[in-house]
Formats: C-alpha cells, structure tokens, sequence
C-alpha cells in the first residue's frame, strides 16, 4: 500500500500536532527563559551560573548516563547471545523467564526498591552478611553514584534485552550454524556474527534509555544524597528552593544538547544504513 | 573428562542465581517492607510483622483505591488517543514517501529526549488558559505525549513489519486501498499495535510529573500517593503502593512477547 | 474514516471522563507543602473533624511535596491561575512555608483573612506578623511550630556534642557517623547548614533580624571552608526522612532532624524508641508552616471557617500537639488549658522549653537564606 507523498503527510499530522502543541510550543517557553535575565532582555547569564554552580554535575551526569549506557549495553549482548546461542535449553528458558521480570517496573519503584536493597545494612549486604560472604565491618553502602548506575541498568537493561534479544531471534540462523560447524567459539559468533547484524536494534535501545535516563528525576533523588548529582536534581532544586526557572531551563537547554549529540549518532547510522 | 562434564553446571548455576539475586532481591526487599511493622537495626528482617500499613492504605480516608481507579481510567483514555494518532502516522512512517522521515522519527523521539519537568511547568502554564487543568483531559493529553515515541515507533515497526507482498496480492484481486488496510495490512500489524498499547497503557499509569502539574488537586493518581510516602520516608506505605503498582507491569511483563514479535523488535526505529 | 471515527470517539470519551460530579455540597481543596504526615493530619484528624461539625463541606487534601519545593509548588499553582487571569482560583487553603508566605504575600496573591477569623487573636508570636524578613501580618495563621534538632543513638555515642564545635570535633573523631542530607534533600538539611552559619560567623543577629547587607556574605567564606571539611567526613543522606532511615538502620549514629518528624516516626514504630533530640548550641533553626488563603479562592468563606477551626484551641491541642507531636501554632497558653499535664510534658521531653527558649533560632531573612543556600552550593557541594 504505498501512499502519496499528500496522504502520508496528512496521516502523519495528527501526531505530529500532539508533539508541536504539548512539547515545541511548551519547549519554546523554556528556551526562551533560558536565554533571558531577570530584567527580561536577552543574555547568557543563566548560562554563565548554571556552568559556574553545576559545571561538575552535568560533567557526573554525562559519566553516570554515559557507564550506565555502556552497561546496559554488555548486559544485553550478554543475555541477548545466550538466548541465542546457549545450548542449555533448561538455562535458556530460565534465564528468559528471569530477565524481564524489571521491564516496566517504573523508575520511582525501583529508586525505592534499591534506597533500601542497597544500604549499608540493606537486604543485600545483610544476605552477604549471613551467609558468612563479609563480615558487619566492612559493609558499606551503595547509596552514591554506584547505585544510582545499578538501578538505571537494573531497570533498563531488560528493555533493551528484550529488543536485541527479538532482532537476534530473528537472525537467519544458517550462517550461525555454519560457523559452529566449522568450530568457531559461540563467544567469537556473537561477536563476529551476531552483534554486527542487530547493532541498530543496539544502539536504538541505547538512545532510548540514554535520553530516558537523562530525564529521571526520582533515581538520583532517592539513592543518593550527595553531591555531586545529577542535572533533573539541580533543575528540580533551582525551581523549588529559587524559583529560578532560567537557570533550570538553562540546565535542561545543556541536557538537550547532550541527548541531542547521542540523537545526532543514531541519526548520522541510519541515514549511513540507509544509503548503504 | 566425565568429572568435568558433571561440574559444567555448576557455573551456570551460580550465574543464574547471582542473577536471579540482582533481580528478585530489590523486588523481595520490597515485599518485606510492605509487611513490616517494625524493623530496627541490628535486626536483618523485620521484628514485627502484619498488615496494620495496608489497612492504613485502603481505608476509606487513604483513598489508594480512588487512585487506583483514576489511574487506570487515564492510562485506558491514553490509550485510546495514541492510537487515534499513531497508527496512521506509524503507517504513513512505514509506507509513505514522506520527505525527511528520519527527522520526523526523531520529533516524536524529543518529547523522551528533553528534560519533562521545565517543559511541564509551561504544558501546565498553557493549560490554565483553556480550562484543562485539574481535568481527566488535561492528564490525558500530557500522558499521550509522554508515550508517544513508543506508540508511533512501535506501530511503525509493526506496520513495517507486514509483508508487502500480501498487500500487493490484495491489490491485484481488486480490493481498494483501504480495503486492503483494513483486511490484511491491520490484522497483521495487529499485535504490535497491542504491544504498544501495553507501553503506552503502562507508561501513562506510571507517570509522575506530568499528573502533578497538569491533574493535582483534582486528579491523584497513584504515583502521586507513592511519591508522597516515598519521599516522607513512610516505606511501608510506599512499598505497598508500590506493589499495587507493579501488578499491571508484571502482568504486561509475562505476557508482552506474545504480543511485540521479535521481527517487530528488529524493525524498532528505523 | 476509520482514523475519523477513532478520534471522535476518543474525544466523546473525553469529554464524559471531566469530573462531572454534580455536588450540593461545597468542597474545599486543603493543598499542604511538607512530608507525608501533613497530608495524614489532614485527611486523618482535621478533615473529618471539620467535616463533622460542618456536614455542608467536604474537605479534600492533596500533599505538594516535601520541603520547600512542596510550597513553591503551591506558590506556582496560584501564579500560574493569577496569569491566566482564572476568576476563582482552584486552592481554597494553602499549608506553606515562611519563605513562600512572605513571597505570596509580597506579590498579592492572598487573602488578608486573619481579623476576620475568631482565632486570629489567638496568635501574638512573632512569626505571625513577620516571614523571614516579609510583612505577612493579617494573611497566615501558624498550623504549627517546629525546630530541628540532632537525633542520636545513645547506644552508638554516650556523650553527645552540646554545640557544632564539639559536633565538628566528634565528627572528625567519628568519620563517616554523622549524617545530614545537604541543601537539596529537604529542610532538615538546610537548616543544620544554617545552624552552622550561625554558629561560625560572628553576625548571626543580623540575619535573622536584618537590615539586609549585600556585603554580609563574604563573612561566611571560613564557615564554608570549615564546613566542606566537616563534610569530608560526614554522610549526605537522600533527604530528610533518609537521615531517620540511616540513623534506624545504625548507618550513622547522628543526624539533624525535625522534632515532630522524630516523635512520629517513633509513635508509629518506625524509629528505634531508644533514640534521642539535643538541640545544640549556639542554637539550631525552627520554623512554623502557616495557614494561607489565596486571593481569589473559590469558596472563600468555607476557607476561612476551616482555618478558624484549624487554629481553634481545642483542635491544636487534640490534633496538633496529642495526635501529632508538633509545637503549637497558637499562643501555648490557650492550648496548654486543653491537655492534661502528662500529654504536655511528652512533647518536652528531650527538648525543654528552656532549650527551645535559648536555642530555637528563627531562619535568616528570605534573601539571606537564598544567598546561604547558593554560597553552600558555591563552596562546599562544588
């Protein structure tokens, strides 16, 4: 069924008048708060503190995001290859059975779930505790920028799981085979074999949890206290404790700049693919 | 050899259950405080338990079931506006000739892509002037753009995803285009479409900021009541609204494979 | 057409989910900033109280958050309806903090209601007529007082730190027991900062008193300083209920707190009973949430009558002081009348009035206060 350029634009429309009505037309308020002092004329002066007050947050932000992606990532090639390629079908089911089970956990029940799990005397070091694993001395807490990376990846992971798991399913299985037939190591197929063919289902995956954690406000609120922090907190923080919108939308203008690069990587490999 | 074969297990079995521990840990953690009356240090579990904290919850005053409702209605309403826009768009995405499609792809990505609250703050600004805030609707719409990008590039993926060959058959035995939609090109897009209901459905139950500006006072939902307990430190209180929460999402959970495709999945963005 | 019919019946439903409850009777929206015991009080003890003596009106209470977020919050509600020139605005009655009441108040955004109530009389504290450095007198009504303080566990330190210079010593003495959630996690946080301004710097008079000097903040550069060492050693905990967490799970051994946060923590089992309040010297911030009517709230009337009763003796010591461990709002005269002794003297119990006397300091002037905030932003969590 193939469209005219007219109809598919008119069938598209709707849609894209949800996103320039709710978010451009809104967005454009907050652009132009950014860019504007107190005395309502133009200027860079929200620029100017956001980078003086908060230039080591976005820097943590960027590292954070950027580990947490980066897990993510060897998680679900891990998991996804297994699937795949484990010849323990008992191993298998289980571990398909057992991966997803944080798919739609929101983000605000998993904060809670690890402000507790993660403690000094949380469940976890509390388990490692009784099974003789580590004695009470020498527990310590995962209530910084570790646990804030644990719960993003224990959240996000099985999302992208489920997507690179799915395109790898769907890989023509004939090349896999011959490569086994002819002896090479299962770790060297996914990795020579499997991961090429779903590197865009791969990075699609990434992008979207890249720009969902970028957005996260309750993670980094809840597991840890401590500075540095995350950009949604100093935003959240310049608006409750300041009521100063220009530097929080300042912030979110330097946010948008970095998801825009991670876009700006998606878009320059499709379009490569595409031309391919 | 055979002692070496009968320990290769063992491996896989303790990478399992270290998984299974990551996993099912934080979520046990949670269960345990929804049961706990009392749990001081030095105590490794609860000295106390019961459930003096769900009466508190779901008494008539708590009105966690009013939310719950008000929860579940919105994200259904979601649902239905979602898929009022998105499918033709994720069709005019897969099989239009749309000039700049990956620019307009990214468009429904930026709403995910930018900071909400800054943005909500002026969604809630605008609002005022036309009598949405503090309504169903209001929340409705902001939710709808919050799922957005799973909505229309699932669909997309989805409608991708058929076969072209089957439509062209139609075609040539004289069905109409939208004949052919309706009879072939929608029934086997169908369970991606479903799937990104699911997402949209579980997106908008789950959604905070955008329902506290746009809905409070008049619409609480869930989240809301959660965050609040969370936040006040009440954990017996959170982790139980936390559970009621992660019903529906464990639910979608086990059964959303049956639904997204892995040809779906593979089709995803592009 | 099939994507026509899907819209317009989207739409339909749309338009049938607006609240379309058709009440005789009046409902006033009851929008309190704070932690979640705000909204209990509320919905648990004031509400149905009113709801008795007044069957005509409904009470509805949404919480907007703790901390002082909570009451910018409300303060957004009211600027944005104010904006968008809304003739009646959707917050009846408002439980906020005193930096935003003197903010609402400077932007004419309430209602001068306090004369018109019968327990307005009731009030002659300071904090009725004067926000952190804003007139407010006649637009709030005190729901309660509070005061921070630091919560130990007697178990983990015998001899408590009487002043912040003992505090730093033991601190350094003890790396890693000490716990505060910074400026960004909430109140408690904030004002165990302020308490330390106060403690280092030699005008601390003149920041809760004013005139308001420009130049003051380069007296607290030391304090800063001495403040990120002290942090080197110190945990920041995520907010302030994450202090109590800590402290209950034996993480830290002290941490500053809010007194009625402590006490009902305790009285609800989620709190060791053994642990215990000093308020240290020279002195430690305290400060009352206050009653607000907007401008132009939609039922007025109704508004003031809850206030009225809200700050009625007999309610401030059966709810605010018995059920909920909180100073009173009013005069403590009137209250004290209501309650037997022993109730009385359980909420002095680690806390004398004679401490609360010498030691309960109010919070610097508005701008002050921001200027702390962001010097503690500056040079400490950079």
């Amino acid at each position: 069924m193939n469209q005219s350029r007219g109809l598919s634009l008119l069938l598209v429309t709707p849609a894209l008048i949800v996103v320039l009505a709710l978010f451009v037309y809104p967005l454009f308020y907050s652009l132009v708060s950014a860019f504007t002092d107190r005395a309502g004329s133009f200027s860079l002066e929200n620029f100017d503190k956001a980078l003086e007050l908060y230039l080591t947050d976005t820097i943590f932000t960027v590292v954070i995001i950027g580990v947490s992606t980066a897990l993510i990532a060897l998680v679900s090639i891990a998991i996804g290859g297994y699937l795949t390629l484990g010849e323990n079908r008992r191993a298998v089911a289980m571990l398909a059975w057992l991966y997803r089970w944080p798919l739609f956990v929101p983000f605000i029940v998993a904060a809670q779930c690890m402000r507790t799990f993660l403690a000094k005397n949380g469940l976890m070091n509390n388990t490692f505790v009784s099974l003789g694993l580590m004695d009470v001395a020498s527990t310590q807490s995962f209530l910084d920028w570790r646990g804030i990376i644990v719960t993003f990846v224990w959240k996000q992971a099985p999302f992208v799981t489920l997507m690179v798991a799915g395109a790898m399913a769907s890989l023509d299985r004939s090349t896999i085979d011959a490569a086994r037939n002819l002896g090479a190591s299962r770790l060297r197929i996914l990795l020579e074999i499997v991961v090429p063919q779903v590197r865009g289902t791969l990075m699609v995956g990434l992008i979207l949890s890249f720009v969902t954690m970028m957005s996260v406000l309750s993670v980094p609120i809840m597991i840890s206290g401590g500075s540095p922090t995350m950009m949604t907190v100093d935003m959240a923080y310049r608006i409750n404790a300041h009521g100063d919108y220009g530097v929080a939308n300042a912030l979110g203008f330097i946010s948008y700049l970095l998801t825009g690069a991670a876009a700006y990587f998606y878009l320059r490999q499709s379009v490569r693919e595409r031309s391919a | 050899m055979i002692g070496a074969l009968n320990l290769g297990w063992l491996p896989r079995a303790i990478i399992l259950g270290l998984l299974a521990f990551a996993i099912f840990g934080p979520l046990a953690n949670l269960a345990l405080w929804a049961f706990a009356e009392a749990w001081f240090f030095p105590n490794k579990l609860p000295s106390q338990w019961g459930f003096r904290f769900w009466e508190v919850v779901f008494r008539p005053t708590g009105r966690a079931m009013e939310a719950l409702s008000v929860s579940i209605w919105i994200a259904l309403l979601t649902v239905a506006v979602s898929l009022a826009v998105s499918i033709p768009a994720g069709l005019a995405l897969a099989r239009g000739r749309l000039p700049w499609r990956a620019l307009i792809m990214l468009a429904f990505l930026l709403p995910q892509a930018f900071p909400s609250l800054p943005v909500y703050i002026n969604v809630a600004r605008i609002f005022y002037q036309f009598g949405l805030n503090g309504t169903v609707a209001g929340v409705v719409l902001v939710h709808t753009l919050h799922g957005l990008v799973f909505a229309v590039w699932i669909t997309t993926a989805a409608f991708a995803s058929v076969d072209k060959e089957l439509e062209q058959a139609a075609r040539n035995l004289g069905a109409s285009g939208l004949r052919t939609f309706f009879t072939v090109t929608l029934p086997l897009a169908a369970p991606g479409i479903v799937a990104s209901a699911i997402f949209v459905f579980l997106e908008s139950l789950d959604e905070f900021t955008g329902s506290y500006f746009v809905g409070a006072p008049e619409i609480q939902t869930l989240p809301l009541t959660m965050f609040l307990a969370s936040m006040g430190g009440n954990y017996q209180i959170s982790s139980i609204t936390a559970l009621i929460l992660l019903v529906p999402s464990i639910g979608f959970m086990l059964i959303v494979e049956r639904f997204l495709k892995a040809d779906v999945m593979a089709k995803m963005g592009n | 057409m099939r994507k026509l019919w899907l819209l317009s019946t989207a739409l339909a439903a749309l338009a049938l989910a607006a609240p379309a409850e058709a009440q005789q009777r009046v409902t006033i929206n009851v929008m309190t900033a704070g932690d979640q015991n705000m909204v209990d009080y509320i919905t648990e003890f004031l509400g149905p109280q009113f709801e008795k003596q007044n069957p005509n009106i409904r009470v509805r209470a949404v919480g907007t958050g703790p901390g002082e977020a909570g009451s910018q919050k409300i303060w957004e509600r009211l600027d944005a309806q104010k904006k968008a020139n809304v003739a009646a605005w959707d917050v009846d009655v408002g439980v906020v903090h005193q930096t935003m009441a003197g903010q609402m108040v400077n932007e004419k955004l309430l209602d001068r209601y306090r004369g018109s109530i019968q327990s307005g009389s009731l009030v002659t504290r300071d904090t009725a007529k004067n926000a952190l450095g804003s007139n407010v007198d006649g637009y709030v009504m005190p729901m309660f007082h509070s005061q921070t303080a630091i919560a130990y566990n007697p178990a983990l330190v015998a001899n408590p730190p009487k002043t912040f210079d003992e505090l730093a010593t033991w601190a350094k003495a003890n790396p890693k027991k000490f716990g505060h959630n910074g400026i960004k996690g909430g109140m408690s946080g904030q004002a165990f900062v302020v308490g330390w301004i106060y403690a280092n710097t030699p005008n601390s008079q003149q920041l809760m008193e004013g005139p308001y000097d420009a130049a003051a903040k380069n007296a607290w550069t030391p304090a800063f300083a001495k403040l990120k060492e002290f942090n080197q050693s110190a945990v920041i905990t995520p907010g302030n209920a994450g202090t109590l967490d800590m402290l209950n799970r034996g993480e830290i051994a002290m941490g500053p707190v809010w007194v009625d946060m402590f006490y009902t923590w305790q009285a609800e089992g989620r709190l060791a009973p053994n642990m215990r309040l000093s308020v240290i010297g020279p002195g430690m911030p305290g400060q009352p949430m206050y009653y607000i009517i907007p401008e132009k709230a939609a039922n007025r009337d109704a508004a003031r009558q809850f206030v009225a009763f809200a700050t009625s003796p007999a309610i401030q010591a059966e709810g605010i002081v018995k059920r909920f461990n909180w100073y009173p709002g009013i005069d403590a005269q009137h209250v004290q009348a209501h309650l037997d002794q022993q109730v009385w003297n359980k909420l002095f119990k680690d806390v004398s009035p004679q401490d609360l006397a010498s030691k309960g300091k109010p919070l610097p002037m508005a701008q002050y206060f921001k200027e702390i905030l962001e010097a503690y932003e500056r040079q400490v969590a950079n």
